[in-house]
């Protein structure tokens, strides 16, 4: 399995505050990694400094062999290949539910709208929502929101794909859904990172669970060694916490 | 929705019906009128000038002898053949048309005293070498249809051996000569040279030939009364100077080559009768205005009168926006420092006045109490000079009306002012009377910036020196002062004031200066709102880019104009830049700057106000995808942000379409300054504001109703 993603010593401050505190972290290809921890932990920061939505303090992040936390690289391009997702779905309320995916198609790999159009339906069919093409954002549900923003994120094709907490927002009805296209995806090979408290998703298509705390990976395994036999002290209570509610 | 519409268009087509109608003033003529012909253009003798009234030398000579003689005349602009054949018909009682006297016109009517000499010339283009017929041999020369000009031209055309070509007007004539299609033209002296006053690149080469007298002409034998009228009253013209004006007045006589064609601006004071005030065809008049049209009249310039106010007028001259201030300005020391000052054309003096029914009979009765000036004048100086030995105390204000108001409501016990200035005023009905003796008395004088502009000092003190001499000096201190028994002015202003009281009366008497008013202001809205959206747009992005330095200057700039007054911003950009910069900035560019800077301010916050309104998740996740943040404000941020902006921009242009009455300030003749000086005229404050109000109400109302259906449109 060849490395995707590389994360060395990766520090993360927020004026005196430090978020994230020596991060190293690896992810195969085709591998999904499920990141958990309790809240304010530094999972969601981690997960956003990947694509550089948070400006890493030191450290590096190599995607593809590119060091993408280097000054001079270029964001934007690199931004194309790795799919976003996240927790308040954030589809562009001023476009229509197609507009939301064909956008970037159209904007960056200079597709035709038909093409782009072709797509997008093809793409809102995998999720489960074909009929939704001319609908408005404010129409859908939230499952539905969230599921058009996996499809929105898949349509620049991307070969990883980060989740920040993509069903934490939900209500419990609409989290299945998601799941199940998400599950769709692993089974299709994409690398994943996703960061969630949803331990049946994690235990069920995780290849690896990383457990995050106080910016720092405390202990990461197989799902069965994570969560049946976790060494960690602060992995067991949280663990506790979550699981005996 | 659709009610509205109509209901907007209904309310436009009632007040433009009620506009019209009273626009349908109806002339009654009660004396004898006598109906005259005359030719439909033949400038400088007959045409329409822009408010298509029928101006020149015959109309003002047959005006000016019928008033001499007391009877009236009804001029009708029928065309010259039209004319003639009415007279001989008997249609029309006399005809005075640029009408050449010749015996085989004697024979079907009678002349009156020549009252024009004239001839042909010819004229070439200005920088032609051609000075006598003979250089025109082979050439094509222009001729127009039909005139004595055309006879001699093709009485002289074989023994010179040119060519003609015709036109059937004069212009297209002039036209040929200019573009040197052909080298010359012949034409009627007076008419030429009126031409080439007005800008016709031409010059006149010979002298006049073939020349003639023009006569006014009735039928043979009859309308003996009118001619003899017409005859005594020219030798009274010609005798009392007004025949030399008028002429004068259209061909120029004495002209000043430094200054002869060349346009002037002049700033005066908004209102201060009887030097300066709009007459209720919101013309300025006064003997300010009148001596220095006269002047240039007499001189060969041009002035633009520019009533912006006098304190604006002396800073704009400070700062060379304009060329001289005419104003009733008192020749101090003070002032010789900043200006330089022509001879003396009036004396003045300061005078103190209490309301009519007021106990106060000398100054020594002041002690205590308040007393009203009028900002910069030498009456406010004399004032405070005396303040402390009397003990009163001083209120300012910036016009004359409301120094006057303040004291007849007992507001103020009593102000101080020219003693011409409060004598007119009281004539026309002002409830002050004068208590004391002329004080500080002083001259006035036109002035010019110190060292700039001594060629139009010197024609001025030339021009007053003519003007004093042929005694139109005099007839103009007397048209406004009235001699020892004539008040003839403040009789009839007060005539023309019982009927124009009402609202109907005032709107009528001043319906085209409240619509141009009006124009004005739309227009400073309407271009001030293009250009203060863009400069706020732009400002407003520039602050919400990911770059500290153009944050900072977004946030510079919006501070500096969204806290400045925009008092102080006019004044400070209309009067101040010049200064600086020495260049000119026209009232109405400087209007629209100050109000694209604070408007623009104002929308450049709401701009950067409504981005940052746009969760800030909708630009992470464009940028997510990869784009750039440019597309990802263009395509997905803006549009949200703009939306949440409308019901902004809308208060926001209101407020421009307000906030341009503050730019009166800078004499721009929008509807507040319209207002003022229609105020100024009638002192009828209360019913002009209400006008004015409404009208800015009407406007703002409809601006509403367009704004809401945009709203509406645009929301999703």
């Amino acid at each position: 399995m060849s490395e995707k993603l590389k994360v060395t010593n990766l520090v993360k401050t927020f004026g005196t505050n430090e978020v994230l505190k020596g991060i190293n972290l690896t992810v195969n290809q085709n591998e999904v990694v499920v990141i958990i921890g309790p809240s304010g932990s530094g999972k969601s920061t981690l997960l956003r400094a990947l694509n550089r939505l948070e400006e890493p303090t030191s450290g590096s992040i190599v995607i593809n062999n590119v060091d993408i936390a280097s000054k001079g690289v270029d964001i934007d391009t690199v931004r194309e290949n790795i799919g976003m997702v996240f927790q308040h779905f954030n589809l562009f309320s001023n476009l229509s539910v197609g507009e939301n995916i064909m956008l970037a198609p159209v904007e960056l790999k200079k597709e035709t709208k038909e093409q782009a159009a072709n797509q997008a339906k093809q793409l809102l069919k995998t999720v489960g929502l074909e009929e939704k093409f001319d609908a408005t954002v404010q129409s859908l549900s939230g499952g539905q929101q969230q599921r058009v923003a996996i499809a929105r994120a898949l349509a620049m094709d991307p070969d990883i794909m980060l989740f920040d907490e993509p069903t934490s927002a939900l209500d419990p009805e609409m989290v299945g859904d998601v799941l199940a296209v998400m599950k769709d995806l692993a089974k299709k090979g994409m690398t994943m990172v996703v960061v969630t408290h949803e331990m049946g998703f994690a235990k069920e298509v995780a290849d690896r669970v990383v457990f995050v705390d106080n910016g720092q990976i405390l202990e990461q395994g197989t799902p069965e060694q994570v969560f049946e036999h976790p060494k960690n002290s602060r992995l067991q209570d949280f663990l506790n916490k979550i699981l005996n509610v | 929705m659709k009610h509205k519409v109509f209901k907007i268009f209904g309310w436009a087509a009632f007040l433009m019906t009620l506009f019209f109608c009273l626009s349908q003033t109806t002339i009654t003529a009660q004396a004898k009128t006598y109906q005259i012909g005359t030719d439909v253009t033949y400038p400088p003798f007959e045409f329409a000038n822009k408010q298509n009234k029928y101006i020149g030398i015959d109309i003002d000579i047959m005006n000016a002898i019928a008033k001499e003689e007391g009877f009236k005349v009804n001029i009708k602009p029928v065309g010259f053949n039209a004319a003639v054949q009415s007279v001989q018909s008997g249609q029309l009682d006399g005809v005075i048309a640029g009408m050449t006297i010749t015996p085989d016109r004697k024979v079907k009517f009678d002349f009156g005293t020549p009252y024009y000499k004239t001839g042909v010339v010819m004229a070439v283009g200005k920088n032609s070498h051609i000075k006598s017929f003979k250089q025109l041999k082979g050439k094509r020369v222009a001729l127009k249809t039909g005139t004595a000009a055309a006879d001699y031209a093709n009485s002289i055309k074989k023994k010179y051996g040119f060519k003609t070509v015709t036109f059937d007007d004069s212009n297209n004539m002039y036209e040929d000569v200019t573009t040197g299609n052909s080298v010359a033209c012949f034409e009627d002296q007076p008419v030429m040279q009126y031409g080439i006053k007005q800008g016709l690149k031409l010059k006149i080469v010979t002298s006049p030939a073939n020349t003639g007298w023009y006569g006014f002409a009735v039928k043979k034998g009859q309308n003996k009364t009118l001619r003899l009228k017409f005859n005594r009253g020219l030798k009274k013209i010609q005798a009392n100077g007004t025949y030399d004006q008028i002429v004068g007045k259209y061909l120029g006589n004495k002209t000043n080559p430094q200054v002869k064609g060349k346009t002037f601006t002049i700033g005066t004071d908004v209102t201060f009768p009887p030097f300066e005030f709009a007459n209720k065809h919101n013309k300025y008049v006064g003997i300010d205005m009148d001596l220095i049209r006269a002047i240039a009249n007499e001189q060969g310039f041009k002035v633009k009168i520019k009533p912006v106010g006098f304190n604006a007028a002396v800073q704009s001259l400070e700062s060379g926006q304009i060329d001289g201030v005419i104003s009733g300005m008192s020749i101090t020391n003070a002032r010789k420092a900043k200006f330089d000052f022509s001879k003396p054309y009036f004396m003045s003096g300061v005078v103190m006045a209490v309301a009519k029914n007021s106990k106060i009979t000398s100054l020594s009765q002041l002690k205590g109490k308040r007393v009203a000036i009028k900002t910069g004048t030498s009456a406010a100086d004399y004032a405070n000079s005396i303040k402390k030995k009397y003990g009163f105390h001083t209120v300012t204000f910036d016009d004359s009306n409301n120094m006057y108001q303040d004291v007849t409501t007992g507001n103020s016990v009593a102000c101080f002012e020219d003693h011409p200035v409060m004598k007119y005023a009281i004539k026309q009905g002002t409830k002050l009377k004068i208590i004391t003796k002329p004080a500080e008395s002083a001259p006035y004088g036109f002035a010019v910036k110190r060292g700039h502009n001594q060629a139009l000092l010197a024609a001025f003190n030339s021009g007053l020196a003519d003007l004093k001499a042929s005694g139109t000096y005099d007839n103009i201190k007397a048209k406004y002062l009235g001699t020892n028994d004539n008040d003839s002015v403040a009789k009839t202003a007060a005539a023309d004031d019982s009927d124009s009281r009402t609202f109907i009366g005032l709107i009528k008497q001043n319906q085209g200066a409240l619509l141009s008013g009006l124009k004005e202001t739309m227009w400073l809205t309407i271009v001030s709102i293009f250009f203060a959206t863009i400069f706020g747009i732009i400002v407003g992005l520039l602050g919400v880019v990911p770059s500290k330095f153009s944050n900072g200057v977004s946030s510079v700039l919006i501070y500096l104009f969204r806290g400045m007054p925009l008092l102080v911003l006019a004044l400070f950009i209309y009067t101040g830049i010049p200064s600086l910069t020495g260049t000119k900035i026209p009232a109405f560019v400087a209007g629209v700057v100050t109000l694209t800077f604070n408007e623009g301010a104002y929308i450049a916050a709401f701009v950067k106000g409504g981005i940052e309104a746009v969760d800030p998740g909708q630009m992470e996740a464009a940028r997510s995808l990869g784009l750039p943040f440019g597309k990802s404000m263009r395509k997905v941020i803006l549009p949200q942000g703009i939306r949440i902006m409308i019901p902004s921009f809308i208060n926001q242009f209101i407020i421009t379409l307000k906030d341009t009455s503050i730019l009166s300030i800078i004499g721009l003749l929008e509807l507040t300054q319209t207002g003022k000086i229609i105020i100024a005229r009638n002192l009828e404050g209360f019913k002009v504001w209400t006008i004015v109000a409404a009208m800015y109400l009407i406007i703002i109302t409809l601006l509403t109703w367009l704004s809401n259906w945009v709203q509406r449109r645009t929301k999703v």
